[in-house]
Order: C-alpha cells, then sequence, then structure tokens
C-alpha cells in the first residue's frame, strides 16, 4: 500500500517537475506550449474517468465551457475561490442532470446524445447575450495576473489535483466495479454495485474535472468567445488524447496530450498554416491501426510478454494451458 | 421455513408470458433443482427472482421481507445472489478484483462460507488454482465458472441461484463442483440449482420443481417428480432420457 | 402570413429531402455495421466537389454529376473500408468512433488544403422549372433534391427489405456470430453496407451542390444533423430517418423563418428535441426498444 503510494507520489512528480522546469525557464513559447498541452491532459483525464464507466462521450466541450464561462461570470461576483468553486460545482449540477437523462441510452445513442447536448449548450450560449455575453463573448478574469510562467504553475497543480482524482477513481473501491459496468452491468447489479449511481457519479466527476480544465483555459488571456469553448475540437481532444496515450490510466491521458501536442508542433513547423490537421488526421489512422491500445497500453504489453518470455518454460507452457 | 417465496409472479414480453402466474415456496436449507425444457421460462425466473427483469404482477419475499420490483444490487444486499450460466467478466481485471467487488458492496452481513475472510480465500475454497493476481482473460472456462461462484460467494448470500453452473465442464470438473456446492449447502446456504443432467439433479437435490411454458408444472422429491407423467411429455421429443 | 408559412415549410421539406438523403445511407451502414462514420460528412463534401467540377471544368450535366459522384465515393468507400475501416472493425466502440473522427479530419483539411476553404456557387441552370404551389414558388432545384432524395431513400428502404443482400444484412446486424453460422460473409456484407453508404452519400453530395455552398466544411454540419436524425428514427431504421430528418428540418426551418434572429436557435433546439425523445425513447421513435 505505501509502496503503491510512494509510486503515485512519483507518478505526480514525475508529471510536475517537467512543467515546472518550463516555468522556470525563459522560453515564453514552451511555456504557452506546456500550458496547453496540461489543459489537454486535464480535459482528457476527465473524459477517461467517464469512460471507464463505458459511457464514451463526445460533449465534453459542453463541460469544458460551461465550466470556463461559470468560473469567469461567477468571479467577478464571488471573488476567484468561491467563483471557480462554484462555477465547477455547476458542472457537477449539469453533468448530474444529462448523467440522469442519458443513463438509459445503450452506446452510440449516448454518444450521439452528449454530441447533441454540447451543441445545444452553445446554442444556448448564443441566444442569451444578456447574461452570456452570446457570440461577442465575455472577458473573464485572468490567472495569475497574466503571467503565463505563474499561469503555468497553477495549470500543473489543477493537473496533479485531476491525476489524483483519476487515481482515485482507479483505486480498489472504484477501479473493478467501473469496469465491471462497462463490460456487463448485469453482472455489476448481481455483484451489489449501485449501477446507476455509480455512473452518474463518475459523469458528476468527470463533468467537474473538464469544468476545471476550462476555468483555465478560459482566464488564460482575459477573453473568450463561444467559438473557443464550445466546438467540437473540445470534443473530439480528449478522445484522442486518451485513447492514444492509453485509456483507464493516469498516465496514459497525460503522455497522450504530451506526443499530440509534439507532433502537432513539428508539423505546424514543417507543413505550417492547416497542415498540421491533416497530420492530427494521419496520426490518429495510423495509432488506431497500429496500437489500438494506446502508447501506454503498448509499453505494458511490451513489458508483461517480456517478463512471461523471463519465466520459466515450464511456467509459460501452464500459462499458455490456462490461456486456453 | 420457506427461504425464497413467489407468489402469482407473471412476467411477460409484448403478448409471451415467459413466466406465467407461478407460486412457490423454496425451503430453506435445501439445495432445489429446477428444472425444464429448453424456453420453459427457467433463466427468466432467475432474471426475476434476481430483480434483473421485474414481475409485472405478484410478489416475491426473500426469508419473509418482500423484494418485489427491488433493484439488482439491492436484492443482492438482501442476501440473493446468482450465478451466470455465461459469466462475461472484465478480462483485464484479476480474480481478486472480481470477487473484491461484492466483498466491497453487497455487504449483507453474513459470514463468509468455508471461513473465507478475503477474495484470495474464496478463490481457493471454490478450486480456483491459477493466482489471484491472473486476469480473467486468461481464465479457463472451468476456472471461469468457479469464479463466478466465488463471486456470487462473496455476496454473502442466505440464497444462491446456480444457473447451469456445469454445463459444458469435464466429468472430473463437474465432480469438483458437485462437491463445492454440497459444501456451499453444508455452510448454511440455500441453493437453487438450474440444471439440464437428471444425473446430476438426483444426487444433489432433495427437491425439484418443474416449469413449461412459464407454468409450474411439478414440484415435490426429484424422484417423483422426474416420474410425473406431464413432465416426461414436457421433454419427449427432445431425446431426452433419464 | 400564410403564403410564408407555406413557403417555409415547403421549403423544410425539401431540405429535409436532402438530410434524409444523407442519413438515409448513414443509418444503413450504422445499422449493419455498428458504427458511427464521421466521414460520412465528408464523403458528401467530395461528392458535392465532384458534381461541381465535372460541371465547371467538363460541362457535365449535374443529373449525370451526382451518379458520376455516387459511384466515385462508392469505390471510395470501398478502398477506405478494405485499407483501414476493416482492421478496425473488432477494436472498442470509442476506437472506432476516433478512427472515423480521424478519417473525417484528414479528408477535412485535405480538402481545405487542395481547394481552398472558400464557398463556390455551381452556377447550373436549374435542372427542372421552378414551382407554383398554393401561391409560393419553389425552386426548381430544390424540387431535384426533394425527387432525387426520395428516391435515393427509396433506394436505400428497396436494398434492405427486398433483396438478398438485405436480408443478409439484417442477419448480420442482428447477430454476426450466428449469420457467419449460416453461411453468411459477414465481412463482405459489412463492406457492401460501407460501400452503399458512401455511394449514397457521393450522390447526394451532388444535391448539396445544386442548393448549399460547395466549400470543404459542407460535410461537417449536415453529418451531426445526420447523427441526430438516425438516433431520432433509431440507429439502422431508414424509414425513421425519413420522419426523423421532416422534424429536424421543420423544426430548423420554422424557428429560423419565424424566430427574430433564430438562424442559429433552429440547430440548438433540434438537438434538444433529440435529447427529449432519447429521455422517452432512449432507442429512437423506431428503434427496437430492448427489454433489461
Amino acid at each position: 500500500m505505501s509502496a503503491g503510494l510512494l509510486a503515485r507520489i512519483g507518478l505526480y512528480a514525475a508529471i510536475a517537475a517537467p512543467l515546472l522546469r518550463i516555468a522556470a525557464s525563459d522560453r515564453p513559447f514552451l511555456v504557452q506550449v506546456a500550458i496547453g498541452t496540461a489543459i489537454s491532459a486535464i480535459l482528457a483525464l476527465a473524459w477517461d474517468i467517464l469512460s471507464r464507466t463505458g459511457q464514451v462521450s463526445l460533449g465534453h466541450a459542453a463541460f469544458f465551457g460551461i465550466g470556463g464561462y461559470g468560473s469567469a461570470l461567477l468571479t467577478p461576483v464571488l471573488g476567484p475561490v468561491l467563483g471557480w468553486t462554484v462555477g465547477i460545482l455547476l458542472c457537477g449540477v449539469v453533468a448530474l442532470l444529462l448523467g440522469a437523462v442519458t443513463l438509459r441510452l445503450r452506446r452510440l445513442y449516448f454518444t450521439i446524445a452528449t454530441l447533441s447536448f454540447s451543441l445545444s449548450i452553445h446554442v444556448v450560449i448564443l441566444v442569451t447575450p444578456g447574461l452570456t455575453g452570446g457570440s461577442t463573448g465575455i472577458m473573464p478574469p485572468v490567472i495569475a495576473g497574466g503571467s503565463p510562467p505563474l499561469q503555468l504553475l497553477f495549470i500543473t497543480g489543477c493537473l496533479v489535483v485531476a491525476a489524483v482524482v483519476s487515481d482515485v477513481f482507479l483505486g480498489g473501491r472504484f477501479r473493478p466495479a467501473f469496469f465491471m459496468i462497462r463490460n456487463n452491468p448485469d453482472l455489476a447489479a448481481a455483484s451489489g454495485v449501485p449501477v446507476t449511481r455509480l455512473k452518474i457519479l463518475a459523469f458528476v466527476v468527470s463533468g467537474m474535472v473538464a469544468g476545471l480544465a476550462g476555468a483555465c483555459y478560459c482566464g488564460l488571456y482575459g477573453y473568450v468567445i463561444p467559438d473557443d469553448v464550445f466546438t467540437t475540437n473540445w470534443n473530439v481532444l480528449p478522445l484522442a488524447v486518451t485513447i492514444l496515450g492509453g485509456m483507464d490510466t493516469t498516465l496514459g491521458p497525460v503522455v497522450g496530450a504530451v506526443v499530440l501536442r509534439l507532433l502537432e508542433e513539428v508539423a505546424r513547423h514543417l507543413v505550417g498554416g492547416v497542415g498540421y490537421q491533416v497530420v492530427y488526421g494521419a496520426v490518429i489512422i495510423l495509432f488506431i491501426v497500429g496500437m489500438p491500445e494506446g502508447l501506454v497500453g503498448f509499453v505494458r504489453r511490451l513489458i508483461r510478454s517480456r517478463r512471461r518470455q523471463a519465466a520459466e518454460p515450464g511456467q509459460a507452457s501452464a500459462k499458455a494451458r490456462l490461456a486456453l | 421455513m420457506t427461504a425464497l417465496s413467489i407468489e402469482q409472479c407473471t412476467v411477460a414480453f409484448g403478448g409471451l408470458r415467459a413466466i406465467d402466474d407461478v407460486t412457490l415456496a423454496l425451503p430453506a436449507q435445501a439445495i432445489t433443482a429446477l428444472i425444464g425444457p429448453n424456453g420453459s421460462g427457467k433463466s427468466t425466473f432467475v432474471n426475476m427472482v434476481s430483480g434483473q427483469i421485474p414481475p409485472r404482477s405478484g410478489r416475491i419475499s426473500l426469508g419473509g421481507e418482500a423484494i418485489t420490483g427491488l433493484r439488482p444490487d439491492l436484492i443482492v444486499q438482501r442476501g440473493l445472489a446468482r450465478t451466470y450460466q455465461v459469466p462475461k467478466v472484465p478480462k483485464e481485471l484479476t480474480i481478486e478484483e472480481v470477487i473484491s467487488v461484492p466483498l466491497l458492496y453487497a455487504g449483507s452481513g453474513r459470514a463468509l462460507p468455508g471461513g473465507a475472510r478475503n477474495a484470495g480465500d474464496l478463490a481457493r475454497y471454490c478450486g480456483l488454482r491459477p493466482a489471484v493476481t491472473t486476469r480473467c482473460g486468461q481464465l479457463s472456462v472451468s476456472d471461469l465458472r468457479r469464479l463466478e461462484i466465488a463471486r456470487a460467494l462473496a455476496c454473502r448470500p442466505s440464497v444462491l441461484l446456480l444457473d447451469e453452473a456445469m454445463a459444458g465442464l469435464s466429468l472430473e470438473d463437474t465432480e469438483q463442483v458437485i462437491g463445492l456446492v454440497r459444501e456451499i449447502h453444508a455452510s448454511g446456504v440455500t441453493i437453487v440449482v438450474i440444471e439440464h443432467v437428471m444425473r446430476i439433479i438426483a444426487r444433489l437435490c432433495g427437491h425439484a420443481v418443474v416449469l413449461n411454458q412459464g407454468r409450474l408444472l411439478a414440484e415435490g422429491p426429484p424422484q417423483e417428480v422426474l416420474r410425473d407423467a406431464g413432465v416426461r411429455e414436457a421433454y419427449l421429443g427432445k431425446g431426452f432420457s433419464l | 402570413m400564410t403564403a410564408a408559412i407555406i413557403q417555409a415549410v415547403l421549403l423544410s421539406l425539401t431540405v429535409a429531402a436532402l438530410y434524409a438523403a444523407v442519413a438515409a445511407g448513414l443509418t444503413l451502414t450504422v445499422g449493419v455495421t455498428r458504427i458511427i462514420n464521421f466521414a460520412h460528412g465528408e464523403f458528401v463534401m467530395l461528392g458535392a466537389f465532384l458534381t461541381y467540377w465535372l460541371y465547371t471544368r467538363f460541362g457535365l450535366s449535374p443529373w449525370l454529376g451526382m451518379l458520376a459522384s455516387g459511384v466515385a465515393l462508392g469505390l471510395f468507400s470501398m478502398l477506405v473500408y478494405r485499407g483501414f475501416l476493416a482492421r478496425v472493425l473488432k477494436q472498442d466502440e470509442h476506437n472506432q468512433l476516433l478512427a472515423t473522427l480521424g478519417l473525417s479530419i484528414l479528408i477535412l483539411n485535405i480538402a481545405i488544403i487542395l481547394w481552398s476553404p472558400d464557398p463556390r456557387v455551381m452556377q447550373a441552370p436549374a435542372l427542372l422549372p421552378s414551382a407554383q404551389f398554393a401561391g409560393v414558388t419553389i425552386p426548381g432545384n430544390n424540387i431535384v433534391v426533394a425527387i432525387v432524395g426520395l428516391l435515393l431513400f427509396l433506394v436505400m428502404l428497396g436494398i434492405k427489405n427486398h433483396t438478398r443482400y438485405g436480408t443478409q444484412m439484417r442477419f448480420a446486424s442482428d447477430d454476426p456470430a450466428l449469420a457467419m453460422h449460416a453461411g453468411i460473409n459477414v465481412d463482405r456484407i459489412f463492406e457492401l453496407s460501407f460501400v452503399i453508404g458512401g455511394a449514397a452519400a457521393g450522390l447526394s453530395g451532388g444535391l448539396v451542390a445544386l442548393v448549399l455552398y460547395v466549400q470543404p466544411t459542407v460535410g461537417v454540419d449536415l453529418v451531426i444533423r445526420a447523427f441526430a436524425i438516425i438516433a431520432l428514427g433509431g440507429l439502422g431504421n431508414i424509414p425513421g430517418a425519413l420522419i426523423g430528418a421532416a422534424i429536424l428540418a421543420l423544426v430548423e426551418g420554422l424557428i429560423s423563418t419565424f424566430v427574430p434572429g433564430g438562424g442559429s436557435w433552429g440547430f440548438g433546439v433540434a438537438f434538444l428535441i433529440l435529447l427529449l425523445v432519447l429521455l422517452v425513447r432512449p432507442s429512437g421513435l423506431f428503434g427496437k426498444q430492448v427489454h433489461a
């Protein structure tokens, strides 16, 4: 147990250290890239938590945007701490409602419903200019006085919080139950698991973590329009980042965010313009075909097969027999 | 003393009555066989009692307490567990993790059988030989069956429904599972066995219930029930022999 | 006012026919393969561009252009299926989802690079004369869209309900393992359904070129609407898609005509309706409702 805890703290340190190193460096471009990567990673962690219960969302832009708008609009009224708290809680409430509505939906219906939800929320923002600024957008209070290195420090903290939350839901209390819900909800219920409650819990937590990512994003420059946050891009990104990095892990979404961003920057440098988007699509396709379990899953499988090879031949054949 | 009582229960899919006005009282501390030809409603019966498909009408009570219309997980907490005929467990989970789920969530307060205290004990009790850290994706069919029984036992049930727990097992494995069922029974659990093989039923069960086309056809000691003309007729044409 | 209502309703119905054409192919594929193909919108876009180029470069009549687009996109779909999607079939649903999203992003951005994001108008003379109905005028091209859209829709329905392949498709989607035992080549049926869906997308792309701007992003909104439509009607249910398309197009059309500034409203309201319908009927209006 304590060894596990140590390993986890090591993981958080390994995630935070490079970001802090970048924050301390004097390279504005790198700081911006790191901020963007960390926000993607938080959003991807949020998506992954939900997907562990078999709910594949294509509507996380809604929570990203509500978290961002909520915190931005509430901070002038309630102050930063309470404003962010209430903004993120608002995401939880919305997730609770959406989770209750989509609970009975089977796979593809769920995905289409979440996508539709995010589009509807976009429209709600556009048609309520009095409250949300409509299409002209809003001017959220900036984080850390607008100093990018300090912003990166703060967002790194948020990423570690998201990683801790993710790990809580990978612990013994939730991981087996979540996977059982995803794989066979009847079996989970027959094992005493309150399936509905856990699915909604996952939705609420996921919505709030996505809201945290959105709040970070909106607090970067002091100006946000609906098209910045309520776009399909933020619906697709967590899916791509998590699957490329490796689902059902805390490390996967973080690695995925870094790798995807690196590839994107390289492509932007080499091709320029919208060319990098082509690379984005191509990378997704290549990964799905070549590494369907993601980077972390791939490495784990390598390690496991190494171990199996290293095991005694007798044991190996016993395992082979078991596999039959 | 009745462990599980079903009063005038009906389950219907559209016009089809899969369970048709069934009234039953299962004696406590017994091993009861639930038999019937294919499509007679045995699986629906298990789904109904375990809360997966609530009855359209009727009452179900467990140890005198009404459980009609309760959610499956709440019925499990009241002390009724079931196994699945084809257990589909997440293949990325280990034996230990699968058994840990009911240990964590289905706390009915009863003791585990065989003095087991954790997932590892239960796995051994059910004769699972692979290490508890083995992933389910690597288990053989007979081990998956044992795991399914271990998972159900981890619900700490007072009544256990075994849905064809021995189907497709080798003779040796079947004998072991029969021994296991007897042991579970001896630890004070009321057991309902859904089985096709009459030989097993005759050896294992003190009581038998026959369903046909969703209706209760016969009830009583296995030997008598199997001699019943109606039961023989229900099985006729299916190449069934005793 | 009445004339305005009639005009709005009639125009919405022609739009509905376009939506139905796009959705019919998609729901046929989804119904069989259980993959929601996000690139379907890009297939429509490619069909629109092809019809547009064939007309502007070679003077080919859009009638023939849309047929050629159908054939071309059918072949393209076959390539995509064999080269890529067949490998994804056995993977988890989220991977399939991401795979088609990746394909969509790839095609969309290649099109933007090659052809620029600018909207184009195919200035072909209307294929049919405009018609007067109850005092309102319906442009000829809208009539073409309505007719061809409905025809395409009927063809999809016919393929599914009245051909040997259709029977096999229904069988293969209900229970792939059993179908395999029954000697049906499930892989081939999956491929065929994908190719037919692609051909339908290409042809509806020709319709798009008649009534909408031809631009790389034209498929994005269309495919999202198509998803809403097929979920509304029940995944795999072709008649359901027609009714879903009519509901969506009418809601959108009427709101954007009669609610001040409602141009962007309609879209959102249509999706709210979808959410409400799914709340009551989790498998859509006409989808098979499953027990437990």
